[in-house]
């Protein structure tokens, strides 16, 4: 930063604090999100009052271009859409969010979500594919799937918003039809995307030909799945395992919205996973008798064409994962369960390979319909034959007919008004602290959301159990803890820094906790996990694990203890940070022994270098440089050019005036006679 | 160099010199050569060397039009169409603009 035209930088622009733009993403085959030009887009802000008011943007206003300032109730498909239409005089958008949900509903995700690479195709269920028989998202406006040629950048509504109001106010308001004079306040968003056309075209130019030190323009979206098995397995040898039974409880890691790193994802991601965790927890103690073996696996970036789901069954095809697709006796998938006012959940199957007489969905069904007894939920079947809703399940289906249910809300469509919105948060699910409690006390607070999903939790569970040879007998012994399942609602959703997470983290944590809630936004395979698999990770080894009683040395290289018998290949370790001692700052650490693993999750495509794949996620997301916003008064392009001519031509009279002078310098410089030459 | 002080047996022999030189893919001697010994060829009075020079200049303007109608047209042409033709013109790139396709 240059130090010295600081002052006169401030003096002139009002810089953005926090904004969150839409970023570029790339597929296979299209490019979609926003872009704006190399040092940004400027444009006269004007404050749409209406859709009417468009007009004047893309019409009547006399100085376009203009940066369009979009309140909530205005952020819709229709004016975007208008706005996109007449973008050579739009500059960009800025969309200011509301303090609260929007109650009719917004989705800017696809109203058939991962239509192309779940199950359903032309070969497999036809009938049943790109949402024939029910629409899963009907609120979806698709709009996160669009592409935008000037940038769009989210605000919230604070002081920052307030200066701008203001600021349009008092310059740019057009007060009973009289245009608005120069000086205006103008917006400058820069959000320049350096990848194109679509992932193979940017994956192609991150490796050029000729370049000497290349610069990468995009990066393939990716991270890490989370899974744990209930008994130890050897990961170091891969393919399948004899005798070995697996049924696999899934859920999903990963959500997402219109602008970049914005992902609360609370009915989307957080309440699968968290009544997953809870089941774990439950669960810990009582299945080391079952015969088959439950394999928890969390899946991140099934938001994105199931990358994780697909990238796992890929693996275990390949014989390069711990288990294989054989070893799989049934699938148990719990996705969106935040309880309605019915409390009711229903269980979803798949309708073309319960056909196949050697498919099994029934014991699932009646062990699940046996567990949820006596507890404050109720299970049903949807009574429509109904393919499977979006699910990671999906993909095992494609490579082999397994027996499985997914859990859902919702019995044809989505409940979820706010489906991978930046609106699916604390508040949708009704998560209502009282804002005199002081952070500590709201963790301790258990909300009636936080009760419901400890049946739903509770539910998986015995579920579970069940299904993994438990006996209906000792199934009542089974049960999640209310306030478990509270605290881990409120890290996800509300605020991650908080005591309780704080001593389970891992003491080597790069990332500093936030007093938000978490974004479930894959982001790019980078050096460290996302957010969420980390806190996952962390959250899962210290509920199902044991405390191991090594040093912090062993325990970080797992180096073989000669007294300890430390097997890396089944066993992970995790140098957990642990309680803060009292009266000081120093923590009592501890090893924690768990059979939690991480597994790759990038999309196969990529590890093929199949950039154009129909059968995998070609996911990418763009780099860029810089991504800001400022505010400035603008003067008139008249008056520009007018100094500029002046300026133009002050310099041209200069040069003349110098030449003249300097071409007639004898007469005008001479001092009338010859001076003598005086020596003395 | 000043070409007055030259004997014009030396102007000659670099006059040749550039215009050999120019087959070398160097178009930009070529217009070296027609520059410099253009009042050399046609407007300075008559010597004996004068003739060869011009042959000479005559030649490497010819050259030099040749080539600036072949790079002209080349380069209309790839910077009109590089982003259609995908990987041959990012292949055929040394350095890609960022952001535009």
């Amino acid at each position: 930063k240059q130090i010295f035209s600081l002052t006169r930088e401030k003096k002139i622009y009002i810089n953005l604090n926090e904004t969150f733009p839409c970023v570029r993403l790339l597929n296979a085959t299209h490019q979609i999100g926003c872009q704006s030009s190399l040092s940004g887009d400027v444009g006269v802000l004007h404050l749409l009052e209406s859709e009417e008011n468009l007009d004047w943007v893309l019409r009547t206003g006399p100085n376009p271009p203009y940066m369009v300032i979009l309140e909530s109730t205005l952020f819709t498909r229709p004016i975007l859409m208008k706005l996109k239409n007449g973008s050579s005089r739009v500059a960009g958008v800025l969309a200011v969010q509301p303090t609260s949900n929007p109650p009719e509903g917004f989705s800017p995700h696809t109203s058939c979500p991962n239509e192309n690479t779940g199950v359903y195709s032309e070969t497999y269920g036809p009938s049943y594919a790109h949402c024939n028989v029910t629409m899963w998202n009907p609120l979806g406006t698709g709009i996160s799937y669009e592409e935008f040629d000037f940038p769009i950048f989210s605000v919230k509504d604070d002081n920052d918003t307030e200066v701008i109001r203001r600021c349009y106010m008092e310059h740019n308001r057009a007060v009973n039809g009289s245009t608005p004079q120069y000086p205006l306040c103008a917006m400058q968003l820069m959000s320049h995307m350096a990848a194109v056309t679509d992932t193979a075209t940017c994956m192609r130019r991150n490796a050029p030909t000729f370049s000497l030190a290349p610069d990468g323009v995009c990066d393939p979206l990716g991270d890490a799945n989370i899974w744990a098995s209930t008994k130890p397995l050897n990961s170091s040898t891969k393919g399948h395992k004899d005798g070995v039974s697996v049924v696999i409880a899934a859920t999903k890691l990963d959500s997402r919205s219109f602008f970049f790193d914005v992902a609360p994802g609370a009915d989307s991601a957080a309440t699968g996973l968290v009544a997953l965790l809870a089941a774990a927890s439950a669960l810990h103690n009582a299945t080391a008798e079952l015969n088959r073996t439950i394999l928890y696996t969390f899946f991140n970036g099934e938001t994105f064409d199931y990358i994780g789901s697909s990238r796992m069954v890929y693996d275990m095809a390949k014989n390069d994962f711990t288990v294989d697709l054989d070893n799989i006796h049934s699938i148990l998938e719990v996705g969106q369960v935040a309880l309605g006012p019915d409390s009711r959940l229903w269980l979803h199957s798949d309708p073309v390979s319960k056909r196949n007489s050697s498919v099994n969905v029934e014991t699932l069904v009646s062990n699940l319909q046996a567990a949820a007894a006596g507890l404050n939920l109720s299970l049903g079947e949807p009574n429509v034959t109904q393919p499977l809703p979006p699910s990671s399940f999906q993909r095992f289906l494609l490579e082999r007919p397994i027996p499985g249910v997914v859990i859902e809300n919702h019995q044809t469509s989505f409940t979820n008004k706010y489906y991978q919105s930046m609106f699916d948060n604390a508040e949708y699910l009704k998560l209502n602290y009282p804002p005199n409690l002081t952070p500590e006390e709201q963790l301790e607070l258990v909300t009636d959301s936080a009760k419901a999903l400890t049946e739903v939790a509770t539910t998986v569970a015995r579920g579970l159990y069940l299904q993994a040879g438990g006996e209906l007998a000792q199934m009542s012994r089974i049960q999640a803890d209310s306030e478990l399942v509270s605290k881990m609602l409120y890290t996800f959703l509300v605020r991650v820094n908080n005591s309780w997470f704080d001593q389970l983290v891992k003491s080597d944590w790069t990332g500093v906790l936030r007093n938000r809630p978490t974004n479930f936004y894959i982001g790019v395979t980078g050096q460290y996990f996302s957010e969420p698999a980390l806190m996952v990770q962390c959250i899962l080894a210290n509920l199902t694990g044991s405390i191991a009683n090594i040093t912090e040395g062993n325990c970080q290289d797992k180096k073989m203890d000669k007294d300890e018998n430390m097997n890396k290949d089944i066993y992970s370790y995790l140098w957990v940070q642990g309680p803060v001692r009292p009266n000081s700052t120093e923590r009592d650490s501890f090893c924690v022994r768990s059979l939690v693993r991480q597994s790759k999750a990038l999309s196969p495509a990529f590890e093929l270098s199949e950039y154009t794949s129909k059968n995998y996620s070609t996911w990418a997301e763009s780099r860029w440089s810089a991504i800001k916003g400022r505010i400035f008064l603008v003067a008139s392009h008249d008056l520009e050019m007018l100094t500029l001519g002046v300026g133009v031509g002050v310099l041209l009279m200069s040069l003349l005036l110098t030449y003249i002078v300097s071409s007639k310098a004898d007469i005008l410089f001479s001092s009338g006679r010859e001076p003598t030459n005086a020596t003395y | 160099m000043n070409l007055e002080r030259l004997p014009n047996e030396e102007k000659l022999t670099l006059c040749r010199k550039y215009y050999l030189g120019g087959f070398a893919f160097l178009p930009f001697l070529w217009l070296v050569n027609v520059v410099w010994f253009f009042r050399e060829a046609f407007i300075k009075p008559a010597y004996t060397e004068q003739l060869q020079i011009k042959t000479y200049v005559q030649r490497s303007a010819v050259g030099l039009l040749l080539w600036v109608a072949v790079l002209t047209t080349w380069i209309t042409i790839f910077q009109h169409f590089r982003a259609q033709w995908g990987e041959v013109g990012d292949s055929l790139s040394f350095t890609i603009p960022r952001g535009t396709p």
